[in-house]
Parts: C-alpha cells; structure tokens; sequence
C-alpha cells in the first residue's frame, strides 16, 4: 500500500479551462483563415497543399480544445 | 483480515485437485468423518445485547468458552437458530485481540446450519478464551397492528430466544434488549427479568442445557424510518483525465406499519412533534472530496437538499417530494464527482488500481436489498483483477459507450442482496492500462473535423452551374 502512488491526471484539472481558452483560440483562428481562403481563392490561385495544412492545423487544434472543453465543463470523458 | 475471495478463473488446475481428492479420499474419511461437536466445550459465561432501536436487529454476543477437556481445541462449532425471524445479513466473531475469526460452513448430522470456527490460538485444557459474536439481522421486526393511521404510534413484534442458542452447555448468562422507546406493551417474563427505562434486562440464568430455546416477545413502540432500500444501482465511471463519477439510482419503501385511511397535510404540517413514524428527511454521508452533486428523480430536479461539509466527510440531506409512509415508495438519482487521486492508484508494476466502496452509506442503520454495482473502466484496459471484501456475485461483463466512445469500454458488473451498514467495505480492481490511449479521444474529434474540412474542400472544386460559363475562350 505505502509503494503505491496516487494517480493523478497527466495535466493538472486547474489548468483545463485556460488550455480551452489557448487551443480552442488557435483552432477558431486557423479554421476562420481556411473558410476565408476557401471564399476568397479563385480556381487559379486555390493551393491544395495550403488548404490542406491550414484545415489540419485547425482540426488539431480544435480537437483538443474541444476535449478540454468538455473535461473543463465537467464531462470527463 | 476479512474473508477475501478471489474471481480468477483456473479450469487446468482444477481437474489435477479432482484426482488428488479422489485418491485423498478414503484417506481423509478415516481421518475426520462427520465433525462431533465437542462436549468439553463449556460457555463459562455470555452476555448478549440485543439492540431493537431502529429497523434493524442487531445481537452481540460476548461468550466466554472454556475448555474443561483434557486436549487443547482449535475450533468450535455454531449453529444457526432454526425459526430465528428475519434475514441475516451480517455475522463476524472476534476474540480478545480483536482479530477475526474464520467461519467455515460444516456438516453436522442432525443439524441445519452449522458452521466451524477456527480459534486463532488453540485452547488449552482448562483455560478460557472470550469471543465476540455479532450479527446483523433484516426484516426482523414485524409492525403489529400492520395499519395504522396517521396520528397513531408505530409498535413493532419482535421475535427472539430468552437463552443464547448454543450447542455446548452454558454455565451463566444474562441478556439485555435495548428499546427505542420507554413504551413497551408486553414482553416474555421468563423469571428473573426486569425493566428499567427503555432496557429489558433477562437472567442471570444458569446450567442452560445445549440446544436450549424458550421463544422471547417484545412488542414495543418503534418509530425510527423503517425504511429499506428496495433497488440501489451504483455506477462508478472511471477517467484517466483525473475524475472518478459516482451515480446512484436508489429506489426506496417503507416497510413500517401501512398507513390506514387518508393522508391529511393539514394534520401533517400541524404535528410537530419529531417522533414520528413517516420519514420526512433523512442524510445521506458523501465522501470530503465529493463536488457536483445533484439529485433528481424521473420528474427533474429535486430542490428540497442540502448540503452540509463537514470536516471528513460531506452530509447532504435529503428530502423525498413527500414524506413517506408505510407501503410508500420513491426513487431518485444522486450522483457527484471525485477527483480521481482519491481511490485510484498507480502500482510499481505499472497496473493501475481503483481502491472504492462496493456501497456506499444511505442513511443510518439502512438495508439494502438488492445491490448492483457497475464499474465503467476506462478504454482499452487488460487484464482485470478483482478482489472482493465478502463474497458478491459477479455478473458477465457489459459494454458502455459513454461520450466519444467509438470502441466500448468494460463494464464490471457484481451483485450482491441482503446488505447493512457493516457492508460498507472496499473493492478493488486493478488493471492495465496505456496512457497514450488518453490521446484516443481528441484525435477521435481532431479526424472528424478534418473530414469536414476536407469536405469543403471537394465541394469547393465540383461545379454545379447549369449553363456553361460565358467566357469558355480561355
């Protein structure tokens, strides 16, 4: 019993809403810059790779921040 | 040390113990044929307490054994009172040192329910030992009349033996029976008795025979919550994000005297007097560290609660829409969160283990009948260990799907009825488990975004336009 550690979540629950706030900022900016590419692009100047990297950043980024959304409202997934 | 019985599944070795056994057989046969039950086991001297102040019986023994043979004795046996009232639903024998005592079910002819206890020091000739025997027993006191009105007392029946039930001689013995009230209409005068406040003292009595019984009465005045819990499923969700989630459907009856006539508010609101045998509230003990609780019912919200902290523990009082009386019945959810260091610990070996209560406290002196306790792991766990403070019933294993739960997550699911206070005991589990399966879930959400975008992106490319563009030179 006394060799046993309490487990503890890898990141500390204090932080959860702060994380939300950063990650979910980062993925709303990306994803906004990929919906205004997408609208503002012409078929001559659309770069698939651009968009591609763009949408990926954003999907990274709002994934997480969604997940730390969720576990900062109380859904602990 | 409480009897641990361990769920593990060993097919191979069992069929080797068969054959060992079979060639043992003749063997042991010769050795102890049917267990005898020791003459020279004396009972020197017991004293029993029979507590009858709430919905519960609650017996404690203390007997002093002596042994007047000329062998020293290792174990004695118990029997079970035959037309004792009531369900048992806990039994634990302590000696002096307080240790528990091994209890053994046996066969004995001639005898139903016999059990061997094995002593933890062997008894020599001619010394005494003193052992504590407690048991808990259910459903024991019967309200007689069994409908009464609103305004009317609750009296309750109970049926006992005026003498322990023993199967060895006993030299001296008293028992006392502990009221909750001072009004008692009759008892079992078996002489010398006596009555002081709310107490019934029966003996000293003396050179009672083995297998002696002589049936005890009390009819008396009980008006604590006769209440029991008919259904109580318990799930326990487990979080690697730091959260251990406790619900609880609880379904509850009355089980006192069935209310006669109507049901009068106004006589109600006008009573003021606390003892009474409706149940109007009643605490429920959470652990310190609980948070976000809530309680409601099929209906929503109910707002009559509150919670108390205290400083080990969290009190919450609870309230049912209406107060209950004999026959009524109510249910309601509560549930609350746990930070997770509390219960959940991680081993040297790098299995992880949830340390948690198997039931949880209701109210004082509850009874639970039946119990399910689920426990949601998290995903992706292997090779799962259980080990139980008493013997439960181990139901097969479900699957849940919880939020973003794209593979289902174990679901351990035991049993067990016929549940006290005493039960409140820990169980464990211990299990594997990776933790970069903690990323499982935001790549799950990170993927079905990017499948969005990427939508977008085809769409933005298909031409839906009817007519050809005006300008096809270039």
């Amino acid at each position: 019993m006394e060799s046993m550690l309490r487990y503890v979540s890898p990141v500390n629950p204090s932080i959860y809403p702060h994380l939300t706030l950063i990650l979910l900022g980062i993925g709303i900016f990306f994803t906004a810059w990929f919906f205004v590419y997408e609208v503002t692009s012409t078929k001559k100047s659309r770069s698939l790779k651009k968009e591609l990297a763009v949408s990926l950043v954003a999907s990274i980024f709002s994934g997480f921040g969604i997940l730390f959304l969720l576990l900062s409202v109380g859904i602990y997934v | 040390m409480p009897p641990h019985s361990h769920h593990k599944e060993s097919v191979g070795g069992l069929g080797k113990m068969v054959k060992i056994l079979l060639t043992l057989l003749p063997i042991l046969t010769v050795v102890s044929c049917s267990p005898i039950i020791n003459p020279n086991i004396v009972n020197k001297h017991v004293e029993r307490i029979i507590d009858l102040t709430s919905q519960l019986v609650k017996i404690t023994s203390t007997i002093t054994l002596e042994n007047t043979g000329k062998e020293s004795v290792n174990n004695f046996h118990l029997i079970f009172e035959p037309g004792q009232g009531g369900n048992l639903s806990y039994r634990i024998l302590k000696d002096t040192a307080k240790d528990e005592l091994r209890v053994t079910p046996v066969k004995i002819e001639n005898y139903k329910d016999t059990f061997n206890v094995k002593l933890n020091q062997p008894l020599n000739s001619g010394k005494t030992t003193t052992i504590t025997l407690e048991y808990i027993f259910t459903n024991a006191l019967v309200p007689y009349p069994s409908s009464i009105t609103q305004k009317e007392r609750q009296l309750v029946r109970y049926f006992g033996n005026v003498y322990f039930y023993s199967p060895y001689k006993t030299v001296k013995q008293s028992s006392s029976i502990i009221l909750s009230s001072r009004n008692i209409e009759s008892y079992t005068k078996v002489k010398p008795v006596s009555v002081s406040d709310s107490t019934i003292n029966y003996g000293p009595y003396s050179e009672i025979k083995p297998f002696t019984t002589e049936s005890l009465v009390v009819h008396y005045e009980n008006n604590s919550p006769f209440l029991r819990v008919t259904k109580l499923d318990r799930l326990i969700e487990i979080s690697h994000w730091g959260n251990i989630a406790v619900q609880e459907d609880i379904e509850i009856l009355h089980t006192g005297a069935k209310l006669q006539g109507p049901f009068s508010r106004y006589d109600y609101q006008r009573d003021t007097s606390s003892n009474h045998h409706s149940i109007k509230s009643y605490k429920t003990i959470l652990p310190a560290a609980a948070h976000s609780i809530y309680y409601r019912d099929s209906n929503g919200n109910i707002s009559t609660s509150q919670v108390r902290a205290r400083k080990d523990w969290i009190e919450l009082e609870l309230r049912p829409r209406f107060p209950l009386f004999g026959g009524w019945k109510s249910s309601y959810t509560l549930g609350y969160s746990i930070p997770s260091y509390q219960y959940l610990y991680k081993m040297p070996s790098g299995s992880y283990m949830l340390r948690m209560r198997l039931l949880d406290h209701v109210f004082d002196d509850m009874h639970v009948d039946q119990l399910e306790t689920n426990v949601v792991l998290p995903l992706g766990v292997t090779n799962v260990q259980l080990k139980f403070p008493y013997s439960v019933d181990r139901l097969s294993d479900d699957i849940a799907h919880k939020y973003l739960d794209s593979v289902g997550r174990q679901v351990i699911r035991l049993k067990k009825s016929n549940l006290v206070e005493q039960h409140i005991q820990d169980l464990d589990i211990v299990y594997d488990w990776q933790p970069f399966l903690l990323f499982h879930k935001p790549i799950l959400i990170a993927i079905c975004l990017y499948a969005l975008f990427l939508l977008v992106i085809v769409y933005v490319r298909l031409d839906f336009s009817i007519h050809k563009p005006e300008n096809k030179k270039d």
